[in-house]
């Protein structure tokens, strides 16, 4: 938690400071997320199509940008019927069913290398930290346990973004992120996943 | 400015739509899937040492808590379910005063609870959105409601089948339950499901079976 403090203190500081002396650009897009180690072996398989993600960003100089990102991810997954222990000498047959609402809220930084450059692509890297806000439901048949909680996440990524004409600051940004996310409850351990993205990025002013 | 607009209502129409499209499990389930089975067992009981059995001839009707006997359609094709299971696992059907290893029941289970909807919730001004005045051509008006709240009920239903330890009965003092399968979901009343109900119980039980 040392490091998601020092990240949003960092952000939050260089946002104010940036709101004085960059620009606000804001990305929206599509978001596709696979999940990836435990999470898929032990909760949701299948890649999720039902997802957006967002940043709030402010420059601090034509490289860097600190600022949130924030986005939405549904899962869900059900499997065929099955039986389950579910007690001492207690057995269940079921269907059974993974439902898990995803919202994360990261400070995060990124950093575009040819920033300034003539080109057209402007490539970058993202990395950050903060809090995923996680709503899961199981069921067994129609029968179903919920749980909420909030839960550490750290993201790091990469994509590019393409001008729609030469030195326009708006664009479409596509790329790919690594979503760690520590969820520790009834057994799992995390929902980690790769997710990949593509929308748009324009100045706010 | 006003290409910027329309690209931010592009974008951010498209992404919350994809937000909308949140599945939700229960909708996506068929009425046997719905349906969960649970079977319970003593695991100090020796199920291959029991030889006869008998079952109930009609079906307890547990209904928060009162006791009523009850034999529909539903309830016969239940208890043939039974007696056709038990058999193909070996067991011997006989009467209840020939001292039968095994007494079977079979029991339906209602649930109701009893909840409240207050209207002044999603009438206070503070919830106006609700059903926002503007709707009837009253807007700024307040709501008046006289009574606050109104009661529903919900009523959840299973159905069990146990398994009596008879033969042990004067030995122990007690009449043990040494098996019991459960039954919940869509359309677990219905005549023409009970036989796989019953299947699915015995299916996931392996161990009885009588050895002879």
């Amino acid at each position: 938690m040392h490091i998601f403090s020092a990240i949003l203190f960092a952000a939050i500081t260089f946002s104010a400071q940036a709101q004085n002396q960059g620009k606000a650009i804001l990305s929206l897009g599509y978001n596709y997320s696979l999940p990836t180690g435990a999470f898929k072996s032990d909760l949701i398989s299948n890649g999720s199509a039902r997802g957006f993600t967002g940043d709030l960003m402010f420059t601090i100089n034509h490289k860097w940008s600190v600022g949130l990102g924030f986005g939405f991810q549904d899962y869900y997954q059900k499997y065929p019927r099955a039986i389950y222990p579910t007690g001492n000498h207690e057995e269940t047959s079921a269907v059974l069913s993974n439902s898990i609402q995803a919202l994360p809220v990261i400070a995060k930084g990124t950093f575009m290398p040819l920033a300034g450059k003539a080109g057209l692509v402007q490539p970058y890297i993202t990395a950050g930290a903060g809090l995923s806000f996680v709503s899961f439901r199981q069921y067994l048949g129609a029968f179903g346990n919920v749980s909420s909680s909030a839960s550490f996440a750290a993201q790091g990524g990469a994509g590019v973004i393409i001008p729609f004409k030469k030195n326009s600051a708006t664009g479409i940004n596509i790329g790919a992120d690594y979503n760690y996310v520590r969820y520790q409850h009834f057994g799992y351990s995390n929902l980690n996943n790769l997710s990949f993205h593509a929308g748009v990025h324009f100045p706010l002013k | 400015m006003k290409k910027l607009s329309i690209v931010f209502l592009v974008s951010a129409v498209s992404t919350f739509w994809f937000a909308g499209c949140s599945k939700e499990p229960l909708n996506h389930l068929t009425a046997e899937e719905t349906r969960i089975y649970v079977t319970n067992y003593d695991s100090v009981a020796n199920f291959s040492a029991y030889k006869t059995y008998s079952i109930a001839d009609s079906v307890a009707v547990i209904d928060n808590g009162q006791h009523s006997r009850a034999l529909s359609a539903s309830d016969q094709a239940y208890i043939d379910a039974v007696n056709k299971y038990m058999q193909q696992r070996g067991y011997v059907l006989t009467t209840a005063n020939a001292s039968p290893d095994l007494g079977l029941t079979v029991n339906r289970i209602y649930n109701t609870a009893t909840s409240v909807v207050t209207y002044n919730d999603y009438y206070d001004t503070y919830y106006g959105s609700y059903w926002d005045p503007y709707y009837w051509g009253y807007g700024g008006y307040g709501y008046y409601v006289p009574y606050g709240y109104s009661v529903y009920q919900v009523t959840e239903g299973a159905v069990s089948v146990d398994m009596l330890d008879l033969k042990n009965a004067k030995s122990t003092g007690k009449i043990g339950l040494v098996w019991n399968g459960l039954v919940r979901g869509e359309g677990i009343f219905a005549e023409s499901n009970a036989n796989a109900q019953v299947k699915a119980l015995f299916d996931q039980s392996s161990y009885l079976k009588a050895n002879n």
